[in-house]
């Protein structure tokens, strides 16, 4: 029996996913585990593999379109279908994507009523309708259509300054202008700090190369512009002192086996802070808060491609060497682009460390939903006062962002001073 | 009472009969050549007939079965060089040109018992193929039945529009007579062109007619009156039905005789050359004759009502090939086996003919045939040869101002247009001028021609106001390749008075005869925009000749430019509008001081102001107006100068870069919306370069109405620099700003 092919949801709070590129040719026979198509979320991209035997009857998404998690990209057809079969579903296929549009609005007043006159309760019906109705079409110029899409500007969140409301070239630049304007300004991850372009757009010559966005640059631009503009932050830093951890570690590292570094030895400590300070443990849900039951950390991992922040799941009551071992494999796997969806989602806080590149400190941006994310610097021998007295002492600053909504600053003061304490009695990391 | 005196033409008109002692003077061996070519038309065209009826003839066949002897009788004894002519039934004298010129080597002459020789089966069986319209035709199929032309045997090409030939043929004569002048003047090549008497009713016909006296032109005006254009009979459309009697009120001396007697036909041939070699100027001669069919097909007339069939019985009765039969054989020339066994021959040869091209079906029963399937021509041939390859432009020197190496000065424009002239005209003695004054009022209504007249006096030439006729006399000369004629219009809208000549045969010539010909034919034409000249002088005709395949269109801005082009538009072997503009004449501008010798680069747009925002394409007298408005503009506007216009010389490059980096274009053109040069361009633009343009192609041209005569509403009917300002504003506000 020929089936619809769905858009999987392959990242949980995806709305939508892109597909990529079908990989089995329509009327091409396919075997069960076959790669049929690669979706592109805005975290990676994944191949759909079949579940079933089969073949593509009907293609009904092209490559590179958006499609919303749940509708249908295909007909797949099994041994035997005939083309009745195929229609059948093809038609069931035009009516599920219909049926979402809702109903349609009456056409108008009904008989009795006078004509130009509106009878009461049809103003509230008649109000209501555009919503239900298929959005309007949208009017845009050929010129900014193709920019729009090699930008990845959605244009349905523009607004046409042409004629009629058609949205042209310097509409579509200007919202890749403020884009970049507002990723730039942006600290918390190291992708995020190349060098800025220009607000203005160039074209290619001697001002400048235009490059256009990958989908993953896409997402941190909007992310990090939704989090820093609409998530109420505040700052708190810390100076850790490193010089017995870093005895630790290097005793650990002596005894051979997989090395543990400094991040690892972070992600650990912040694990048990947080397991430790349980009101610091949560999400903002919009109405409603959610209390994390294990410490699940993002990690942010740079690559050439971008960003990837997969999340070390339970990390406050794992081994060092469990939670060493997880980060530097997906350390690995980030630089080949092989890491799955599912370890990119659902972490409750984020440690992001510039230390290796010498930054003394910085402060990030939150991630949504994360109420949390901890900025880590760098390591360095400083003049501190012990007692009275001025010593050399290996110090480290870290920087905790928080969202106010979430977090009040007593508890933020406590996570962070729960950190620090574990970070200078290291043997605590290590139980 | 007044006193009248009867008046009478100068010229003779008289009636030719044959008498007995003319048939007993004639070569025996003479009249037995006329009888195997008339049997062999007649075979042939019976053969085209049958594969007519099987429906493998697509579109007509005109026969011309007994209508053979005004053809044979008239081109029997014709030279190699001499040309001939028709319209649409013309199988008949293309055979009678091609047959006479194949037995050029034996004098003229077939003989009864071996008349087909190899050359002459080939010739049937490519005659064959070109009317059914396969790729061994004379045209490669293109032509087909109505468009056949042999030129190295001096068929010029046969003609659908009726008269459509005539003006041509009298080129093909102004060459013939030009090369002459060189060589014998006594004794010219001539050019003869047959038409019916539909023909003589239409216009190009007489204004030929008129020119080629004038100007005593060797070429004779054959009549071939078979009394019906269609259906229609000729004592319905003309009160003299004695058609020859054009002639003599245009001074042409001219002759009336039976074309059914293929020998007064002759006589009366023989008398009309030797007028027309001799430099005497042209003759008519109107031979009366008779189609046995109706206009096509092989039904009789009468089977369509519009004449009795004891009409048809009693022309059949003087058939000209029974009539040379009984002559022949009366005085003891010719026997009945002769007769039956050169049937019998040249019956075979046309079947021959048709072998060779078709073949059993075989998914028929037995006896139904098809078109080989092989002999088809390559769909992919459909638009090969439009245009030439441009190699005649290989080699050439091309200038630009910005890098030019020679003096360069403030220049008046006109006086560059007659400068340029006089420079090619010096170095090619191929090269005619001809239009309506140019060789009077110091060079034409503008001063274009100036001097040309007195430093080549056989090379100026006046015309008569006739623009079908003196066009397509330019298009005779450049089908024949030895002159090259340059045609001025006074006025462009004189083109559609031309147009039939301008487009349907100069501009198709090349491509309809195969591809293999050349047309180098230049037309000046005058744009006279704001003149006061009101609505029938005052059209822009790029946009017309855009649309119409063969012609190439330069449009100069500059006087160096005017060089540049007209140089490469002389060298072209494509006929070539150059479009001039008054304002320009009077305008001054960069020109060269002395070196006139170099062409502008083909299809190469000029840039005239860079800019960032927007593309203004326009040509000729608009591109100091849109340079005007682009400098008040809000936008930053690139305007191209587009220099070449049609579509097969644009700069596509020039005009893509551009648009890929302003998104935005403007197309600012001075005349009328109808006919407006910019629609096609910008069609093409819009498909080309859609995914770059930010707003519909906006254009600028002038009003609906042709321009009148009154000041202000002329001003308010052709675009200049306000409405290009406009247009840039409307740009401007279609992006916001």
């Amino acid at each position: 029996m020929a089936t619809l092919l769905n858009m999987p949801a392959i990242v949980a709070d995806a709305t939508d996913a892109v597909l990529h590129a079908w990989m089995i040719p329509v009327g091409a026979p396919f075997s069960a585990g076959d790669a049929l198509a690669e979706i592109e979320t805005e975290k990676a991209t994944v191949e759909l593999e079949a579940e079933t035997a089969g073949r593509i009857a009907h293609v009904l998404v092209d490559s590179g379109t958006s499609v919303p998690v749940g509708a249908p990209i295909a007909v797949v057809a099994a041994e035997g279908d005939d083309a009745a079969e195929i229609q059948r579903v093809l038609a069931s296929a035009t009516t599920a994507a219909s049926s979402t549009a809702g109903t349609v609005a009456p056409d108008g007043p009904g008989p009795e009523t006078v004509p130009g006159s509106v009878p009461e309760g049809a103003g509230a019906a008649l109000a209501a309708a555009p919503e239900s109705e298929q959005a309007p079409r949208l009017f845009a110029s050929p010129l900014a259509r193709r920019l729009a899409k090699e930008a990845g500007v959605d244009l349905d969140a523009l607004r046409g300054s042409g004629p009629s409301g058609r949205i042209i070239r310097s509409d579509v630049e200007r919202a890749i202008g403020q884009r970049q304007a507002s990723a730039a300004s942006s600290t918390a991850r190291p992708a995020a700090q190349t060098q800025p372009e220009p607000p203005t757009l160039v074209t290619d010559g001697e001002a400048g190369e235009r490059i256009p966005l990958t989908r993953m640059r896409q997402t941190i631009a909007r992310r990090l512009t939704e989090s820093k503009t609409q998530v109420p932050h505040f700052y708190l830093s810390a100076e850790v002192r490193m010089d017995e951890l870093l005895a630790l570690r290097a005793e650990l590292n002596a005894s051979g086996g997989q090395k543990i570094t400094v991040n690892d030895l972070v992600v650990r400590a912040i694990a048990l802070a947080l397991a430790e300070v349980p009101q610091a443990n949560v999400s903002w849900g919009g109405d409603h808060l959610v209390q994390h039951r294990t410490s699940d950390v993002s990690v942010a991992i740079a690559t050439e491609g971008g960003l990837f922040t997969p999340v070390v799941r339970g990390a406050e009551s794992r081994s060092i060497g469990a939670v060493s071992a997880d980060i530097a494999d997906f350390a690995r796997r980030a630089q080949d682009g092989k890491i799955r969806p599912e370890e990119l989602v659902g972490g409750s806080f984020s440690v992001s460390n510039l230390g290796m590149y010498g930054t003394r400190e910085f402060s990030a941006i939150l991630n949504p939903p994360q109420a949390g994310i901890l900025a880590v610097g760098a390591a360095e021998p400083r003049a501190v006062v012990r007692e009275g007295e001025i010593e050399v002492a290996t110090m480290m600053t870290c920087t905790l962002s928080a969202d106010h909504r979430a977090i009040d600053g007593a508890v933020a003061a406590q996570l962070l001073r729960a950190f620090q304490r574990r970070m200078e009695q290291p043997l605590s990391v290590l139980r | 009472m007044s006193e009248s005196t009867p008046l009478s033409p100068d010229v003779s008109w008289v009636e030719l009969r044959t008498t007995s002692a003319d048939w007993d003077r004639a070569d025996p061996e003479l009249l037995r050549t006329m009888l195997v070519q008339m049997q062999l038309i007649r075979a042939f065209e019976e053969r085209v007939l049958e594969l007519a009826g099987a429906g493998l003839v697509h579109g007509p066949a005109h026969s011309s079965i007994g209508q053979e002897g005004g053809a044979v009788g008239s081109a029997v004894t014709l030279r190699p060089g001499d040309g001939v002519n028709g319209t649409h039934r013309g199988h008949h004298q293309f055979l009678a040109k091609g047959l006479a010129y194949l037995a050029r080597d034996r004098g003229g002459m077939m003989g009864l018992t071996d008349p087909i020789d190899g050359p002459t089966q080939a010739f049937l069986e490519r005659t064959l193929a070109e009317i059914l319209g396969l790729e061994p035709g004379f045209s490669r199929g293109r032509g087909g039945s109505m468009h056949l032309q042999w030129l190295e045997a001096g068929a010029l090409g046969t003609n659908a529009i009726v008269g459509g030939g005539v003006p041509l043929a009298a080129g093909n004569a102004w060459a013939q007579r030009q090369a002459a002048a060189a060589a014998d003047p006594r004794d010219a090549d001539v050019t003869l062109s047959y038409f019916g008497d539909g023909a003589t009713n239409i216009g190009s016909a007489l204004e030929t007619m008129n020119l080629a006296a004038a100007w005593k032109l060797p070429m004779a005006f054959f009549i071939e009156n078979n009394l019906y254009a269609v259906s229609t009979h000729i004592s319905e459309v003309t009160a003299e039905a004695r058609l020859s009697g054009r002639g003599p009120g245009f001074g042409i001396r001219s002759w009336r005789v039976d074309g059914m007697d293929p020998l007064a036909v002759h006589l009366a041939t023989q008398e009309a050359l030797a007028h027309m070699r001799r430099g005497d100027g042209p003759a008519v001669i109107e031979a009366e004759v008779y189609r046995y069919f109706h206009q096509n097909g092989p039904f009789p007339g009468s089977a369509f009502g519009y004449r009795p069939k004891d009409e048809e019985r009693s022309w059949r009765d003087r058939d000209p090939i029974q009539r040379v039969i009984a002559e022949l054989t009366s005085r003891g020339h010719l026997t009945a086996e002769e007769v039956d066994e050169m049937t019998e021959i040249v019956s075979a040869a046309c079947s021959a003919a048709v072998a060779a091209l078709t073949e059993q079906d075989p998914e028929q029963k037995p006896g139904v045939r098809r078109i080989r399937p092989e002999l088809w021509p390559d769909p992919s041939f459909v638009d090969v040869g439009v245009r030439g390859d441009l190699s005649e432009l290989a080699g050439a020197r091309t200038e630009e101002a910005e890098s030019f190496a020679g003096e360069l000065a403030e220049r008046k424009f006109i006086d560059v247009v007659a400068e340029v002239m006089h420079a090619r005209m010096s170095t090619d003695e191929r090269i005619v001028v001809l239009g309506e004054d140019v060789h009077r009022l110091k060079g034409g209504t503008n001063g274009a021609t100036k001097g040309l007249r007195d430093a080549y006096p056989d090379r100026v030439l006046g015309t008569p106001i006739s623009e079908n006729a003196f066009v397509g006399l330019g298009g005779g000369i450049a089908m024949d390749g030895r002159y090259k004629p340059v045609v001025e219009f006074m006025y462009a809208d004189f083109m559609w008075v031309a147009a039939d000549q301008l487009f349907n045969q100069v501009g198709k010539a090349r491509h309809m005869f195969g591809g293999s010909g050349t047309m180098p034919f230049v037309l000046r034409s005058k744009v006279a925009l704001g003149t006061g000249y009101g609505s029938q002088h005052s059209m822009d005709p790029a946009g017309v000749f855009a649309t119409q395949p063969g012609w190439r269109i330069v449009a100069p801005s500059t006087p160096f430019d005017y060089v540049g082009l007209m140089n490469a538009a002389l060298e072209l072997d494509d006929p070539v509008v150059v479009l001039e503009h008054v304002d320009l004449y009077a305008s001054t501008g960069v020109g060269p001081v002395a070196d006139l010798d170099y062409q502008t680069p083909f299809g190469r747009a000029a840039i005239r102001r860079a800019g960032e925002e927007v593309t203004v394409l326009t040509y000729l007298a608009m591109v100091q107006p849109a340079l005007a408005a682009a400098e008040d503009a809000a936008l930053d506007a690139e305007v191209i100068d587009l220099r070449w216009l049609d579509r097969a010389s644009l700069d596509w490059d020039t005009i893509g870069a551009s648009i890929r980096k302003t998104g935005n274009v403007l197309i600012a053109e001075q005349g009328a919306l109808g006919a407006s040069y910019g629609s096609w361009l910008a069609d093409e633009i819009h498909r080309r370069f859609f995914d770059y343009l930010d707003q519909p192609v906006q254009r600028v041209t002038g009003g609906e109405a042709s321009p009148s005569i009154s000041r202000v509403l002329e001003r308010a009917a052709y675009a200049h620099t306000e409405e290009v300002a406009a247009g840039l504003a409307r740009v401007a506000t279609n992006i916001a700003r």
